[in-house]
């Protein structure tokens, strides 16, 4: 039964949505402060290549090497993030021109291309990657073992991720606060609260997470480098966010079914249905569109919108 | 730091800070290489002369601003009023595939007529893909950015499985080589589009055309009523409803607009430089997203998009030419990349004055009469 | 935790004011809007801002509760000085301002809004504990007389309420001194007097109010002392027991007002010519805003839409000019039916619209003031030939719109938002009145303009209404709606409450109405 078609893309599905969970996370929270960024792209591949390199480059045991990659890719991808922070939040840039430029600056034929070129490190395997945890007996159970307990560290993790985003943003006072800065900018800092600063930190973060996303890629899921790897993987991330109306747990369930769709054209090659795969590949794109539309619409907008001031500077002095 | 708005716009302040961001722009790119250990002025003078100086060069930077040309004006077109056409790229993909067909199935016809009907194609073709985005948006209030692009993967994959993957119309099925490594038929000689020598200078017709449209799309937004509605719904969409404005019809057309000089630009790489429809060629030269960089550096004036083609044309060019061990692919992306962030960045001083103060003067100065 | 500061009055001779501004100098790269203003109020004392809009109140005000940082001067709380660098600042020294314009999170409860940014004791907890701060707002509520549900979300209530949770977050911060930035402005008449027994309490309590405006009467029944501001600059301060009426406006406007009621000569009123029947239509959130109005504007009579804000007025409005689809009912002119949701049909009517909403949907404010002009006309000759835009001619328009209405600006091709309010409104009105309009929709017209401007719009109104133009006027200023109208009608919840003869309507009537009581 583990073997069926609805198994293996399910269980694929988990696999190839975790890159979406995290970059779609980190999204979620810069764009609940008010800043969207459309550079995750550029931020997963950046992501994703300082990671492979800094696995490919360390001397250790696996689980550091790989801990520390994943570190590495952290830091690469906020690193691109205040870019755009600095750029959207000091300089009043148009946010969305800004996040296009990142993605030119760091995605494929960029800088993510440049280091991977200048550092040698495509055509070669990772010298570690993510491995499944638990024992083979575990995986044996139907449906739930492939899909819960043939998973590695990373998926673990981002299902922590999920909960404790949700609990930040739901119970804590910064997470309030945040979430004022996204609706409100002004009664936010007439209250005193630093709206610039807030906005730093969650975009910071949310291309941290863009990183670990992209590091999903090139440490677990491929696991090489290729110029380009992620497939535009950043961009359905962005659209998960709005999926999922600003939402963790359901940004958890939209990447698993994004996943899926990316899934099911390698799932079927392997069942040996002979279709031409570039119309499946274009499967997750038009279900991306299609999701959109869905939510778009009068209803669903009325009453789960966006943080009210996504998208906009926020500007104390203006007369 | 006080940033204040300014009252008035000096005009040569539209000219300095571009220049000033694209001077500033190689500045950091001079670090990034030389962080990678790459020499700068080196690279530089290496860039610019397989640019614009090397016997030929100036050539093939038109054949690179072409396109670009075309993308850079779509992208302004769209971008004026404030619609984010990010599918450029598969909007150009749609103007290949459908010039290509029209000039497969006007074979024998005379050269004028065909080419007519690759450019009439491909504006079609591209404005058929722009119209999914903006029917999306106008009347459904779904986000244009993502919608089109996702396009741009939809259609790449069904250019690339036009030609990779099926026995259709456009590919080339006789022949060893073809059976080998598939690719598109050949277009009949009557499809190739004229081209002009100026001294050594070639200047095919796909650049005078995106000249031509230039100026078009400058008159069109800068004295008539539909430019006009144009500033002004992207000014403030209320007062444009206010005033009575369609502004679904507007969305329709500006983003059909758009598509179709994207896809005229798809046209002129099958007519001008190809000769075939090419997926692999098409996909890798990243026309789409380049346009964007040209139309933002322009500052979305139609008129400086084609000049500013051609200064990126021969950056994209250089990288072609120089790409080996060392001068990778990805320095075109982050000069590019460091090129749009630093006219972002210049934006700030057009619309604001920016001056350093330290905390309130405490004595009291004679202030001027306010104003009534 | 304490709220009570002292008990014992202030003595002036020996105790330096609670707050005291000295020199305070702001300038915008327009205006200069504050210019040497002195200002001082003591503690347990309710002070009084007077001013006409455009005086800079608003801008005082934000300098001291840290939003802005002043030019020149100094602030001093109880004899020192202090500098504010940030809002958090000026919470901090015990500063809390409730202002025009809410600044509250719409989705968020009111708990919520209240505890935002707070850093002490409750607040300091890094988890959020809805019950202990629920049971803190209902505290100060009963205390003061702020009735509201601690869990109920912003945007659920009503305004009045939402002005309520703006003074519970003030009073939550244990603040000592409390600015209330036209806090009338929103509520109804009776509203008005429980907020000025709310605001003696918290005076009664030891603290420091100064409360803005620009309302003579108000300002003699809550104020103590009074410091009157005129165009950036403050005149005098005055007891408010002491001053008139009368040398209160002359020391806000500068000359002699007239304070007078309607003018009584205005010709006869013709036939029907706006007639809306059974409207309806639905707000932004989806729920019906506009509840089968039904209504009669005749040509050369000002009928007045009063009520509070929020109570479908704006898309009363909207739905009357076509910028809002109606979803049942009908609105004719001169007996041909609009379409629904279609502004051209009303503008090709001869609908004038002054929108509430000046700067953003009566002007398009980056655009030149010569394209403002011709916003409405330019699809027809002259200011077209076919598909083109005949450029002398609009700037020729646009020079003879600015001299006719005495629009100030440095010239036609200035962008709309660096105008005052006054002026833009005088854009608007000449881009309206040039179409020979048969009706005039104006909405919230004189909202923030200073005293003149106001008297330029009532003239125009007036004007128009004398020309046999059908004036349907909306507007929260109960004064205004006096002073022009031939009828009144009062809205609320979308419905009209109650229709009343101008002559004959009292301000507690009408007050009653607004407020959802006593309909007809």
């Amino acid at each position: 039964m583990n073997n069926s078609l609805a198994v293996v893309v399910l269980a694929s599905g988990v696999l190839y949505g975790t890159p979406l969970l995290y970059a779609a996370l980190g999204e979620l929270l810069a764009e609940r402060s008010g800043v969207l960024n459309l550079g995750v792209e550029g931020m997963m591949l950046v992501g994703a290549v300082m990671g492979f390199w800094a696995v490919q480059r360390l001397p250790g045991p696996s689980p550091l090497v790989l801990a520390a990659g994943i570190g590495v890719a952290a830091l690469a991808g906020a690193a691109m993030a205040a870019i755009h922070a600095f750029l959207v939040v000091t300089l009043r840039a148009n946010q969305i021109v800004s996040g296009l430029a990142l993605t030119i600056f760091a995605g494929a034929a960029g800088l993510s291309s440049y280091l991977g070129n200048d550092l040698k490190l495509t055509g070669l395997p990772a010298k570690h990657q993510f491995q499944e945890v638990f024992p083979k007996s575990f995986q044996d159970l139907p449906v739930i073992g492939p899909m819960v307990f043939g998973q590695s560290v990373l998926v673990y993790a981002s299902w922590v991720c999920v909960v404790l985003v949700a609990l930040y943003l739901t119970r804590t006072r910064t997470g309030l606060n945040v979430r004022a800065v996204g609706e409100s900018p002004a009664a936010a800092d007439a209250m005193g609260i630093n709206v610039a600063g807030y906005r730093y930190v969650h975009t910071l973060v949310g291309g941290a997470f863009a990183g670990v996303g992209g590091a999903a890629f090139s440490l677990s899921i491929t696991p090489q480098w290729a110029d380009g790897l992620t497939g535009g993987a950043g961009w359905i991330a962005i659209a998960l966010v709005i999926f999922a109306f600003w939402r963790p747990a359901l940004c958890l369930l939209g990447a698993y079914f994004f996943g899926a769709f990316t899934a099911l054209p390698f799932a079927l090659q392997g069942h040996g249905v002979t279709v031409a795969p570039e119309l499946f590949q274009t499967l997750p794109y038009v279900a991306t569109i299609a999701a959109l539309v869905l939510v778009s619409s009068r209803a669903a907008r009325l009453r789960f919108g966006a943080p009210a001031a996504l998208g906009l500077p926020y500007v104390r002095e203006e007369r | 730091m006080r940033i204040e708005r300014r009252l008035q716009q000096p005009w040569w302040l539209a000219v300095v800070v571009p220049v000033a961001s694209i001077l500033v722009a190689f500045a950091l790119s001079a670090v990034v290489l030389l962080l990678t250990g790459h020499p700068p002025i080196h690279s530089f003078h290496r860039l610019f002369d397989a640019a614009f100086i090397a016997h030929g060069a100036l050539s093939d930077t038109i054949v690179s601003a072409t396109p670009l040309a075309f993308t850079g004006l779509a992208a302004a077109v769209a971008f004026r009023m404030n619609l984010f056409n990010i599918g450029g790229e598969g909007q150009l993909y749609g103007g290949a595939i459908t010039g290509a067909t029209v000039a497969l199935l006007m074979a024998g016809a005379p050269s004028p007529l065909v080419i007519a009907g690759m450019i009439v194609a491909g504006a079609f073709g591209g404005a058929l893909l722009a119209a999914i985005p903006a029917v999306l948006r106008a009347f459904f209030s779904t986000n244009e950015i993502i919608t089109s692009l996702m396009l741009n993967y939809v259609v790449g994959l069904v250019l690339e499985y036009l030609i990779f993957d099926s026995h259709s119309y456009l590919r080339e099925t006789r022949g060893f080589e073809a059976s080998v490594f598939p690719q598109g038929k050949t277009l009949p000689a009557e499809a190739t589009w004229s081209s002009w020598r100026v001294h050594s200078l070639a200047l095919p017709l796909g650049f005078l055309l995106a000249i031509g449209v230039g100026v078009v799309v400058w008159v069109l937004y800068a004295r008539t009523r539909f430019g006009f509605e144009v500033q002004v719904i992207a000014d403030s969409p209320r007062a444009g409803r206010y005033a009575g404005m369609r502004t679904r019809r507007k969305i329709l057309a500006v983003m059909c607009l758009s598509g179709a000089i994207a896809g005229i630009g798809g046209a002129s790489q099958d007519g001008d430089f190809r000769h075939q429809l090419d997926p692999r060629g098409l996909r890798q030269a990243n026309y789409g997203y380049t346009g964007i960089v040209v139309a933002a550096l322009a500052r979305y004036n139609p008129l400086a998009v084609v000049p500013v083609a051609v200064l990126l044309g021969g950056l994209q060019n250089a990288g072609f030419a120089l790409q080996g061990v060392d001068f990778p692919n990805g320095l075109v992306g982050v000069m590019q990349g460091l090129i749009l962030f630093c006219v972002l960045g210049g934006e700030l001083f057009v619309r604001y004055r920016v001056r350093f103060e330290r905390g309130t003067a405490p004595a009291q100065t004679p202030a001027p009469e306010p104003a009534p | 935790m304490g709220g009570e500061v002292q008990a014992s009055p202030p003595d002036p001779l020996t105790m330096p004011p609670a707050v005291a501004l000295r020199g305070i100098t702001k300038r915008f790269p327009a205006v200069v809007a504050n210019d040497r203003v002195d200002f001082e109020a003591a503690a347990g004392e309710v002070h009084a801002l007077l001013g006409e809009n455009g005086a800079g109140k608003t801008t005082l005000s934000n300098i001291l509760t840290g939003l802005y940082r002043p030019d020149e001067g100094e602030i001093l709380l109880d004899g020192r000085p202090v500098e504010f660098h940030s809002p958090r600042d000026a919470i901090t020294a015990g500063i809390a301002m409730v202002h025009q314009h809410f600044r509250l999170v719409s989705p968020f409860t009111v708990a919520e809004n209240v505890v935002l940014g707070d850093q002490r004791d409750i607040g300091r907890s890094f988890v959020v504990r809805p019950r202990a701060i629920e049971a803190r707002v209902e505290e100060l509520s009963g205390r003061y007389g702020l009735a509201v549900d601690p869990r109920s979300h912003i945007w659920q209530l009503s305004v009045g309420e939402q002005q309520r949770v703006e003074v519970l977050k003030a009073l939550y911060q244990e603040a000592r001194i409390l600015i209330l930035d036209e806090p009338t402005a929103v509520l109804t008449p009776q509203e008005a007097d429980a907020l000025f027994e709310t605001v003696r309490a918290m005076a009664a309590d030891g603290r420091t109010v100064i409360f803005i405006s620009h309302k003579l009467h108000e300002v003699k029944a809550v104020a103590d002392r009074v410091t009157v501001l005129r165009r950036g600059r403050s005149l005098a301060t005055v007891s408010a027991s002491e001053a008139t009426p009368r040398s209160l406006a002359a020391l806000m406007v500068g000359r002699e007002v007239e304070i007078g009621r309607r003018h009584q000569d205005r010709p006869a009123v013709g036939k029907a010519v706006l007639e809306l029947a059974g409207v309806w239509a639905d707000g932004d959130r989806g729920t019906p805003a506009v509840r089968d109005v039904s209504l009669q504007v005749r040509s050369g009579e000002i009928v007045a839409v009063a009520g509070v804000a929020g109570n479908g007025q704006r898309e009363l409005a909207e739905t009357i000019v076509g910028m809002r689809a109606t979803t049942s009912g009908t609105v004719e002119i001169g007996g041909r039916r609009l379409r629904s949701g279609d502004p051209r049909s009303a503008i090709s009517a001869g609908v004038a619209y002054v929108p509430e909403d000046r700067l953003g949907t009566g002007v398009a404010p980056g655009m030149s003031v010569a394209s403002n002009v011709v916003l409405k006309t330019y699809r027809r000759s002259p200011v077209s030939q076919g598909p083109f835009l005949r450029l002398a001619r609009i700037r020729d328009l646009a020079a003879r719109a600015i001299d006719k209405y005495d629009v100030r600006t440095s010239g036609s091709q200035v962008p709309a938002w660096q105008l005052s309010g006054g002026n833009v409104q005088k854009v608007v009105l000449a881009r309206e009145f040039s179409g020979e309009p048969v009706v005039l929709i104006a909405a919230s017209p004189t909202r923030g303009l200073d005293v003149s401007s106001i008297e330029t719009v009532h003239a125009y109104l007036r004007e128009a209404a004398a020309t046999g133009v059908a004036v349907l006027l909306l507007s929260e200023d109960l004064d205004e709606i006096l002073a022009l109208a031939d009828r009144i009608a009062v809205m609320y919840e979308g419905a009209v409450a109650g229709e009343r003869e101008a002559e004959s309507a009292t301000v507690e009537e009408l007050g009653l109405l607004m407020a959802g009581g006593h309909r007809d």
